[in-house]
């Protein structure tokens, strides 16, 4: 959390601060993985902070370390769980038990450089939905010679992710990880197949341009200088973007996040959420349920989506926001969320909830690279990448 | 392709030395000769320096995404930028740290090198070259190899997040040891002859006639370990947490990260860079003196 | 050098050794031992040693990435020492022969050694990425292709470019001062006898130096292994399909990504004793090949 999304949390805790006496303090690492290795050392010796904010793709190994405490234990009584949005909530509820306070949700979406459509010839107020439009509407605008590449994105597993939970797909067996230990990944669908092909020759035409792995600012930098007219990355970006886009001259828009073919069932859950870890004394505990429920309150949630573009997880601040037109002034603000409401709820839009996160996201990134550059082919990139991230799952639950 | 140009230029040179012999067409030849030995060096010199002109540049800019020469004109916001990474993002909080931690790690190292040197060079007991092997064999053990278990040991120690962690593992160098022992070595033993018939106790030599004798080395050896220390990235991204301990080397690299999310200009990157880089090359170029000197050492 | 030991108070001795050997037994042996220790084991973080014995070896043994990752490490690293020392040679030899100005090329040739690491990586990157480097459309007129995320052996050459960058300087240091000991009346009987520069270079001054480049060669072959690591970490995190995985990326991705400390310990134990077998055979080469005394 840091640049202006860490100044919005910052003013959210000191606002905390002065309105209950309680002292809270921010400790800011460089990313999610720093704040988890942290959150692991931390907690191996004993030292630990009174609550961290860990990525939902690190979920599972945080709860693997059986040294947290739910924080639903945390929570006043009457507090409105059933006012936060289901689709986050279920991600976060184990055995019917809220662990993990949300609080910074997204998910990815497309966004577009209008101006370079219109250049192009293409209808700015209808951007590409599915893969294949995708790929038309690079051409042309690679034809035309608007941008160099139509369409750029951070090779992160988010986005891999959302492929597979916009098509309806779990990603691994055993519903991604939320009914038992997972042992497997599926690359045995048209799912994993058509993106992969697909991939492969956007690549191949120079229609994708590859910022690098875990490359979310060189992304943003492809799109912001017009080297790609297209760029999938969070809404949590969407002020950054917006004003970039002002900067360098071009207006931006952005759409849901582009179907496999056509089916569209609904994104995974990104973001991070507050764990606690066990053993606290207990009025250390009710300070940090205060934190929490202050954090959870539509107030707040509204301040920190207006900062930075997470959509709030609130129903009430929703409405809120409604009532008072912001989402009519800024409708690029409300597309990940209408994305998310408007989401069946399955399986397959269920994040995946495995123990060794960061081995089976490096794996999928790195495969990806081998698949999209043409160096294995398609079926045989597919089988080498399930069989490693078995290799991974089973060494982890062994 | 650089011998064979020197070749061609010797053999010119060679061609026209047996050619024209006055002396002024001699010294204009040598002359010629001077200035294409400069061109290629200024060449490659300058291939050199690039990179980090660049960076600097950048760093005066505003926004940083810099996609072509053309947008290579020095920007003029680089005192805001300056002002905000050092105050704004609390840069001078990493600089400071660096600095302690380094001119710590400097003079724990000097002393405890500098007595281990004496009792090396100027001490008589059983064993004493297995000691110095000992010592030396340290130097096959850096950090990446150990840095696992160092890790835990810390940890368990209750140490880590301390400044006691990023001083104290540094503090036996096997590296300034045997420089000091080579130059020790330089010294006529006569000196020492005499303090022990003078009846001068160890330290007390070491203090006043071996330290000034040696005082360009010194100097030398502490600029090589400050920017060894400066430069520090994988051991204090592991063991320090909080923000406020935290040397310039990670701070960088926080500074990228939230560059990633697009919140902060890649110029600013650039600029935490510029400031990361300047205490280290202000000593290399103060010092380049005493540095060559002791790097002369390594001759014998 | 027997006259010199003039001390002879064993106690004394102990005490102003102490310091050094503490810290190296704490801080270096120590951790190194139980790194073998824990490379018996399978550790990760808030989990729980279990023991395995000999399996984490086992694994890296029948691991092709793994061996793939030795192979490109000792490439990477054989790479570095012949790049930055053939570099810095010609650089040193330039300013030897130059009369004037000898200082102002030093010091711009010492930059990149007071460069952090990590900065290097930085701006390289920034210089070279392929969508959006500063030099990369130019690179791109000239006909290649720039796409090192993809190609593996371009990435190779990328890292390889930044990591000889950063380390000429240092020995261009070295050289310098060596050479400056070089005797004039060498010089002079060179430059008479009508002997070309290359060849004075090559056939009498790299001899006579031969001490401080075997120094050099220990000195760069360890920073081909281990002083690498931030440019591949800022710059390919080891990729593309393990083009610039070397060792020492990989341990450190074993040990704080991954957080399999057991298995991490495995690779530095083969990782020291590699290097440590490389640089013993250094010694013993260098004991036939270079010239000392006068």
């Amino acid at each position: 959390m840091g640049g202006t999304n860490g100044e919005t949390l910052q003013g959210l805790v000191d606002q905390f601060q002065s309105e209950t006496d309680i002292n809270a303090n921010l400790v800011f690492q460089d990313s999610y993985e720093g704040v988890l290795t942290n959150t692991l050392s931390a907690l191996d010796s004993g030292e630990v902070p009174d609550v961290f904010q860990i990525d939902s793709l690190f979920a599972q190994q945080v709860l693997d370390t059986d040294a947290v405490e739910p924080v639903e234990n945390l929570l006043s009584d009457n507090y409105p769980v059933d006012d936060f949005l289901s689709n986050v909530t279920s991600f976060f509820t184990i055995d019917d038990t809220l662990t993990s306070m949300p609080f910074n949700n997204s998910n990815a979406i497309l966004y577009y450089n209008r101006s370079a459509f219109k250049e192009a010839g293409l209808d700015p107020d209808s951007p590409p939905t599915t893969l294949e439009e995708v790929r038309s509407y690079s051409q042309t605008l690679v034809d035309e010679g608007v941008t160099e590449a139509g369409l750029t994105w951070p090779n992160h597993v988010w986005f891999v992710e959302h492929f597979y939970s916009v098509d309806g797909q779990t990603l691994l067996d055993a519903e991604n990880g939320h009914a038992g230990q997972p042992t497997t990944m599926q690359t045995d669908n048209s799912t994993a197949r058509s993106l992969y092909e697909w991939w492969h020759e956007m690549a191949d035409n120079g229609l994708f341009s590859n910022p690098g792995i875990e490359a979310w600012g060189e992304a943003t930098s492809t799109f912001l200088t017009g080297k790609a007219a297209m760029l999938m990355t969070s809404t949590a970006s969407v002020t950054g973007i917006r004003s970039g886009a002002e900067e360098n001259g071009f207006e931006v828009d952005n759409a849901f996040y582009p179907t496999i073919d056509g089916d569209r069932t609904g994104p995974v859950i990104g973001g991070a959420s507050w764990f606690v870890p066990s053993g606290l004394p207990q009025e250390r505990q009710d300070d940090i349920g205060s934190f929490l429920e202050f954090m959870g309150r539509p107030e707040s949630q509204i301040t920190w989506h207006k900062g930075t573009g997470y959509y709030p997880i609130r129903q009430s601040a929703v409405e809120q926001l409604e009532n008072d037109g912001w989402f009519a002034e800024n409708p690029m603000y409300r597309t990940a969320f209408d994305q998310l409401t408007q989401a069946e709820s399955t399986p397959a839009t269920k994040r995946m909830l495995i123990g060794p996160a960061r081995q089976v996201q490096t794996t999928i990134q790195d495969m990806s690279v081998e698949l999209f550059s043409g160096d294995v082919s398609v079926d045989e990139g597919l089988s080498e990448l399930k069989s490693a991230v078995e290799d991974e799952l089973d060494r982890y639950y062994s | 392709m650089l011998g064979s140009l020197l070749t061609a230029l010797t053999a010119a040179a060679e061609r026209s030395r047996s050619a024209g012999r006055t002396t002024s067409e001699r010294i204009r030849r040598f002359e010629t000769e001077q200035l294409t030995l400069h061109v290629l060096a200024a060449t490659i010199v300058f291939l050199i320096i690039l990179p980090v002109l660049i960076a600097a540049l950048v760093s005066t800019k505003r926004a940083g995404i810099v996609t072509s020469i053309g947008d290579l004109a020095p920007g003029g916001h680089a005192l805001s930028n300056y002002r905000r990474a050092l105050i704004g993002l609390e840069f001078w909080r990493f600089m400071l740290n660096s600095f302690l931690m380094s001119v710590a790690v400097v003079v724990g190292k000097l002393v405890v090198s500098l007595l281990a040197a004496l009792v090396i060079v100027y001490y008589r007991f059983p064993y004493k070259n297995a000691v110095f092997l000992f010592i030396l064999f340290t130097l096959l053990l850096p950090v990446p190899v150990r840095f696992v278990p160092l890790y835990r040991l810390t940890t368990e120690l209750g140490m880590s997040n301390t400044f006691f962690a990023i001083t104290v593992p540094y503090l036996a160098s096997a590296t300034t040891v045997f420089i000091l022992r080579q130059h020790f070595l330089s010294i006529p033993a006569s000196l020492v002859e005499t303090a022990k018939v003078d009846g001068v106790g160890p330290l007390r030599f070491l203090w006043s006639v071996l330290v000034p004798m040696s005082r360009a080395v010194l100097v030398g050896v502490s600029v090589i370990m400050f920017v060894y220390t400066w430069n520090q990235y994988l051991w204090p991204l592991v063991i320090i947490n909080a923000e406020s301990l935290q040397v310039a080397q990670v701070g960088l690299s926080l500074l990228r990260g939230q560059a990633s999310t697009g919140e902060v200009a890649w110029s600013m990157v650039m600029t935490g860079s510029m400031l990361t880089l300047l205490p280290p090359l202000a000593l290399l170029v103060l010092f380049r003196r005493q540095l060559l000197e002791t790097f002369t050492i390594q001759q014998k | 050098m027997s006259t010199r030991e003039v001390f002879t108070d064993r106690l004394q001795a102990g005490v102003l050794l102490l310091p050094t050997m503490v810290v190296s037994l704490v801080f270096l042996y120590y951790p190194t031992v139980r790194a073998v220790g824990l490379s018996l084991y399978r550790a990760s973080l808030a989990r729980g040693d279990v023991f395995v014995g000999l399996e984490n070896y086992r694994r890296l043994a029948s691991s092709s990435e793994y061996l793939r990752s030795v192979l490109i490490s000792v490439l990477f690293a054989a790479c570095v020492v012949v790049g930055v020392m053939a570099v810095a040679l010609c650089v040193s030899f330039l300013i030897h022969e130059i009369d004037v100005g000898k200082g102002v090329y030093l010091v711009a040739v010492i930059w990149p050694y007071a460069l952090p690491p990590a900065v290097a990586g930085l701006v390289f990157l920034f210089i070279a990425h392929p969508n959006i480097g500063i030099f990369t459309s130019y690179i791109e007129a000239f006909g290649v292709d720039v796409n090192w995320f993809s190609n593996g052996p371009q990435a190779f050459v990328v890292v390889l470019i930044a990591a000889v960058w950063k380390q000429v300087g240092y020995n261009v240091i070295f050289m310098t001062a060596a050479l400056g000991n070089v005797p004039e009346s060498l010089t002079e009987t060179a430059e008479l006898d009508g002997v070309s520069r290359t060849r004075r270079l090559l056939r009498v001054y790299v001899p006579i130096i031969s001490p401080t480049l075997v120094f050099l060669v220990i000195m760069n072959t360890i920073y081909g292994f281990f002083g690498t690591f931030a440019m591949v970490d800022l710059m390919t995190k080891g990729g593309p399909a393990g083009a610039t995985n070397i060792l020492i990326y990989d341990l450190y991705r074993t040990a704080f990504q991954f957080y399999e400390f057991g298995f991490a310990s495995a690779k530095s134990v083969v990782l020291f004793v590699a290097v440590g077998l490389l640089m013993y055979g250094q010694f013993r080469l260098s004991d036939r090949y270079a010239y000392y005394g006068g």
